[in-house]
């Protein structure tokens, strides 16, 4: 059966379906349905989340102070960025201003987490959809060396370099024992890199996995540890102590040594690394053009990276703020997280239940009732699902939608709405790989372009660490060591009641927390995470999400190995632990949960 | 030699040499009570045995545990999976996906039976028939019970798998439950943390490629060597405790001299963890170094021991909807104290009233 | 003459000895032996151990404010400790010699340790008592030992509370000495009835505040008591010997 969507795709569910659960290398549970033609083309596509954890029913009635440490156990590969978003959030309620240093450090913290996630996710979750590992057991260990040093002045890039490696790979594979490599899709047809240009990705696949446990250390030093840093209402926990006695047990020359050492190794890495890669390889790809999805119509961002302190506003923020919708870059809308009508979410294919099904609710009036039941269509039983009925309920995800839009967010969207602003920090960098690639602008719009976006991204990210690096020095020689605002710590000094929203750009997109302070405590927490924008199910009227938008209409060259839906979804980097937390703070219906 | 990396190949790695070798696999035929006609053979067991597989698998959890393994310093991750041990199923790393990363799973429990260590990250729901938690169209519940059948070993990554870790944390809408009491016929070592610190994740696991055996536990299934002390007993703060020397707000002048943060809440005293000694990311820090109290995230209830920044813990009572040991107990020596004015003014109301009617009757 | 129709009907052999009720005297010698000396004994010292754990302990959970100069030169928070442990482990030698003594001293050194719950005419004195403190019964009855309600008190609100603290108490020290030593192996299983060591702490400390509470109530009665009833309470907690006032005239 053919459907048109109100956002203009086709669906045709006829063909062949094929069913990939579980996605693997994202984070948490996802599953994906699509269906193919009889040439192999996704008509059709069903983007499932298949885990739910219930987060904000266990905040409610919890210290806000608290609520960071529970929301950054949202997702520990994004860690720090919901810790952030939550005392944002609480700090907005409570009218708390914070000492510019603590901006600095956190904006530092937030950069480095950028660096740190889009290197992991562009070598470890997502190269091996562009990299045949088996292939470059057939490189020549010379020719290796010899395109290595036509791209970049990294130093690993001897022939014997890659001739140790090769042997160590081959040893490896020889041994029978793939380990993480076992049954994957090698010799697929979709695999275009030569030899040479295989066994360099993956030589950096292995230099990347050591290297990334450094940029991290940037959280160890402010935050005590990584995964999951510590953080502060009010400011960061760290305290600023360069001369006095006793500074070895604070933020001290030593430390900020430290941090200086790994942004200039991160800088080196990303630009002599990973950019020469991310380009190498996207020169094979030219002409993959799929993946595209919402991106070309419909793109949203919140914005980060406040440059001086408590200054949220559009202007103050590094990272531009905006929603483009039918495709027209020339008007970028401004969003108001607060307004009710414009951020909604929709439960009409989620396994929830609203006491209007159909009706969007705004964060701060959200409800979450889990209900888990399958459609008629769903083949196999309740706990066997062997294809699921996406005309009925079919995801733990609920549907954001933006003025009722479905929308994209991520570093894609993030640099579409900078390009749109005319903002030169992020349209000459895409111009530049546009120009490099002989692309036009619309090669923008795909899957390439979302994974490009992140690697530019990247690079900036570690560039603002730099440059906020400095700004925390120059303030502390200028005497101001102040890194927390206790004045409003103590839960008497709050008012009974108050209403406040916190939002970062995730790595992953825009990422909003709602909170409801009554009584010194939390009386309603909600968050809207990027997951839960591109990997959400249909809405009501059937518009589709970004997930299943990008996949229509991609080639599968081979059905049984679906590589290319890998490369789609994985081009979101997808966190799934984060999208399908969404719990209400109604506690009550719990009572209608099955107990075992 | 054998074409695999075999244990030969990683003592070799290691800078053992060959010499060393022969002479280790004397002693270890000596020592089992073989004579020396056996050496050579364990030898060739040594050089050809197949790395150890693991599976790794991911219930309802955050990936933190996933990410602080990668964070190893020593040893590195990269040789871990490659030289090391055979990770065979991990959704975070494998190439694989859909079918074919089940597909992996199969073949564990058929080719190696009995023999493969499992990891678990997360733990199950027990809630909505297991469907809070979906892997392969089915509850992760089964397929965790299927794959500890065949595991040799089990290893709770984390809090979650441990512990229960936030989502168990009350009221625990989907009945999340840490995996002792879903697989009960298996030798199972919990690593608790949120997450739990990469050397020690990679050293629990060279310790038992290393020796053959599990490490010893305590009375909670934690090993010994990496969970037997307080990260109190190690503090490098201890010396301000004992001095009565505490930071008493965020970012005073006592903070940035680096008193010890107990009467910001720190849980050093009670909890059971490495971080004072190993610390975190290659020994750069841990949470008190960097001024912000432990948590206690290894321990069993720390998300309902909150508030963090308080010392005594928030107790819910039919009488003070918050309230905690002190509140509670002053306001009962409260009201014991003007019950015991009010009785003795009765008392003595009522003694001087029989005083009055014994004089009168007199 | 110290021979009442109550104790005469007491059962005898060692048991009954150990589950001893409390003995209502009809018309008591004028002067009785109750308190032998090592009850006194420990009567006080304990209480002087509980005064020491109360405040060390309040001080622990709630330090001073934070002193200044060099942690090396300073060992205040170390000593409230040390005291605090010290009186604990004083505290439970003495509760051992208590019980110990309990077996060899007279009928009223166990009374504290087992009240008759099970007798009906127990719990009729008990409400008995409950009245006389409501100011609903005008003469009080006599007892050489506890009376029957103080013993209800001693035994849940002092004896119970006070192992529990020696409990949670100890399994907190082996906490110090190491999940090795031999404190641990008598303590660890505490944790596992309490779940972890936070809960233990916070176990305590509410354990404390009941001793608190007790300490207050049994002071103020045991004063009013040598004022109102017919018995001394205080010096025979000194002295060992009960005098009953109005058997006096």
């Amino acid at each position: 059966m053919i459907t048109e969507t109100p956002n203009g795709f086709s669906l045709d569910d006829s063909g062949q379906r094929i069913v990939v659960d579980p996605v693997t290398r994202i984070e948490g549970h996802l599953r994906i349905e699509v269906n193919i033609d009889e040439n192999n083309v996704i008509r059709n596509a069903v983007s499932t989340g298949t885990m739910w954890r219930g987060l904000e029913v266990i905040l409610k009635g919890r210290d806000p102070r608290d609520a960071w440490a529970f929301t950054q156990r949202i997702c520990g590969v994004c860690t720090g960025t919901h810790a952030l978003t939550s005392v944002r959030t609480v700090e907005d309620a409570l009218n708390i201003q914070i000492p510019e240093n603590a901006n600095t450090i956190r904006n530092i913290m937030q950069m480095a987490l950028y660096t740190h996630d889009h290197l992991v996710h562009f070598y470890h979750l997502h190269a091996l959809d562009w990299v045949d590992v088996v292939s470059s057991l057939s490189a020549d260990p010379k020719a290796t060396s010899e395109l290595a040093q036509s791209i970049s002045d990294w130093p690993k890039s001897s022939p014997g370099y890659f001739r140790d490696l090769q042997t160590r790979l081959k040893k490896f594979v020889e041994s029978g024992q793939l380990g993480l490599f076992r049954n994957g899709y090698w010799g697929n047809p979709a695999y275009k890199l030569p030899p040479e240009a295989n066994l360099m990705a993956v030589a950096h696949y292995l230099e990347a996995l050591d290297f990334q446990k450094e940029i991290v250390k940037i959280h160890t030093v402010f935050g005590g540890k990584n995964p999951h840093p510590n953080w502060l209402v009010g400011g960061v926990p760290c305290p600023i102590n360069v001369a006095d006695t006793g500074a070895v047990g604070a933020i001290n020359i030593e430390r900020l040594n430290l941090v200086k050492r790994i942004i200039d190794e991160s800088r080196q890495f990303v630009e002599q690394v990973y950019l020469p890669d991310l380009m190498a390889i996207a020169s094979f790809y030219k002409d993959w053009t799929y993946g595209g999805g919402l991106s070309s119509t419909n793109v949203l961002s919140y914005g980060d990276i406040p440059d001086n302190a408590n200054d949220y506003s559009a202007g103050n923020l590094l990272l531009p703020r905006g929603a483009i919708i039918n495709g027209n870059l020339n008007e970028v809308h401004d969003v108001d997280l607060r307004n009710p009508e414009e951020i909604q979410e929709f439960v009409s294919h989620s396994w929830y239940n609203y006491p209007n099904q159909d009706a969007g609710l705004h964060p701060w009036d959200g409800v979450t009732d889990p209900h888990f039941e399958l459609g008629p269509n769903t083949r196999g039983t309740r706990t066997n699902i062997e294809s699921i009925d996406e005309s009925a309920r079919y995801s733990w995800i609920k549907s954001p939608r933006w003025n009722g839009n479905a929308m994209e967010v991520g570093p894609l969207a993030r640099y579409i709405i900078g390009y749109a602003s005319n903002n030169p920090e992020f349209k000459e960098p895409v111009e530049k790989v546009l120009t490099d690639l002989n692309l036009p602008v619309s090669a923008l719009f795909s899957t390439l372009g979302r994974t490009a976006a992140r690697g530019l991204e990247c690079a900036w990210a570690a560039e603002k660490m730099q440059y906020f690096y400095n700004k925390l020095i120059t303030n502390i020689r200028n005497g101001d060591l102040a890194t927390a605002n206790v004045s409003l710590w103590e839960p008497h000094t709050w008012p009974h009641e108050a209403k406040g929203v916190g939002f970062t750009e995730a790595p992953r997109g825009a990422l909003g927390h709602w909170i409801h302070i009554k009584d010194k405590r939390i009386e309603n927490y909600q968050a809207v995470v990027p997951t839960t924008w591109n990997a959400g199910p249909r809405d009501a009227q059937g518009n589709i999400g970004a997930y299943e938008a990008a996949l229509l209409n991609t080639p599968v060259a081979n059905a049984e190995q679906p590589l290319e839906i890998l490369r789609t979804i994985h081009s979101f980097d997808p966190c799934l632990a984060c999208s399908t937390h969404i719990m209400s703070p109604d506690g009550e219906v719990l009572a209608n949960v099955k107990v075992r | 030699m054998a074409s695999n990396e075999s244990f030969y190949d990683v003592f070799r790695q290691q800078g053992i040499s060959r010499r060393s070798f022969n002479k280790f696999c004397s002693i270890t035929a000596a020592s089992l009570g073989l004579g020396p006609a056996f050496a050579p053979r364990i030898a060739h067991a040594m050089e050809t045995k197949r790395r150890t597989p693991v599976i790794w698998l991911n219930g309802l959890e955050c990936t933190c545990c996933s990410e602080s393994f990668i964070r190893s310093s020593h040893p590195l991750v990269s040789d871990m999976v490659l030289s090391m041990l055979s990770l065979d199923y991990s959704e975070v790393l494998m190439a694989a996906a859909g079918h074919q990363a089940e597909a992996a799973l199969q073949e564990t429990l058929r080719d190696n039976y009995g023999e493969y260590i499992l990891a678990v990250e997360g733990n199950p729901p027990l809630n909505e028939d297991g469907m809070f938690c979906i892997v392969g169209g089915r509850p992760f519940l089964e397929q965790l019970q299927e794959m500890a059948a065949g595991a040799k070993a089990v290893i709770a990554w984390g809090s979650c798998a441990s512990n229960g870790c936030v989502q168990a944390a009350k009221p625990n809408p989907t009945q999340a439950t840490p995996i002792h009491k879903v697989i009960r016929d298996k030798p199972i070592i919990k690593i608790p943390g949120c997450p739990p610190i990469a050397e020690v994740m990679t050293g629990v696991v060279t310790y038992m490629l290393t020796f053959g055996e599990i490490p010893p536990l305590d009375r909670l299934g934690r090993p010994k060597m990496f969970y037997g002390q307080r990260i109190h007993d190690k503090c490098y703060r201890r010396p301000h405790f004992d001095a009565g020397q505490f930071a008493e707000a965020w970012d005073d002048e006592n903070s940035r001299k680096g008193y010890c943060l107990y009467k910001m809440g720190c849980r050093g005293p009670t909890t059971y963890n490495a971080c004072s000694t190993v610390r975190w990311n290659d020994g750069v820090s841990f949470p008190i170094q960097s001024g912000h109290g432990c948590i206690g995230c290894s321990e069993e209830n720390f998300w309902d021991n909150g508030p963090f920044y308080e010392r005594l813990a928030k107790i819910n009572t039919p009488f003070f909807v918050e309230s905690d040991a002190d509140r509670i107990g002053l306001g009962a020596v409260a009201v014991v104290g003007t019950a015991i004015a009010a009785h003795t003014a009765a008392s003595a109301l009522q003694r001087a009233r029989s005083n009055s009617n014994a004089a009168k009757s007199e | 003459m110290a021979t009442t129709s109550e104790t005469k009907k007491a059962p005898s052999g060692f048991f009954a000895k150990v589950i001893h009720h409390s003995t209502e005297v009809e018309s008591p010698a004028s002067k009785i032996y109750v308190y032998e000396a090592p009850v006194r004994f420990w009567h006080w010292m304990n209480a002087l151990c509980i005064v020491a754990l109360v405040v060390t302990g309040y001080l622990i959970g709630k330090p001073l404010p934070s002193i200044g100069g060099e942690a090396s030169d300073h060992f205040l928070f170390g000593n409230i400790r040390l005291i605090h442990f010290a009186a604990g482990q004083l505290l439970i030698v003495l509760l051992v010699y208590r019980i110990v003594w309990a077996f060899f001293g007279n009928e009223h050194s166990h009374q504290l340790f087992l009240p008759p719950f099970w007798s009906r005419k127990w719990w009729g004195e008990v409400w008995h008592e409950v009245r006389w403190y409501s100011f609903l019964e005008k003469t009080p009855k006599k007892y050489i030992g506890h009376n029957p309600l103080a013993q209800l008190a001693m035994f849940t609100v002092f004896l119970l509370p006070l192992l529990n603290l020696v409990a949670t108490g100890g399994a907190l020290y082996a906490e110090g000495e190491g999940i090795d030593s031999y404190w641990y192996m008598a303590f660890g299983w505490v944790f596992s009835v309490y779940g972890d060591s936070f809960n233990v702490h916070t176990v305590h400390r509410l354990s404390m505040w009941v001793i608190v509470c007790f300490t207050m109530i049994h002071t103020y009665l045991a004063i009013r008591e040598d004022i109102m009833s017919r018995q001394s309470l205080v010096s025979t907690m000194i002295s060992g010997w009960r005098y009953f006032k109005d058997d006096k005239e």
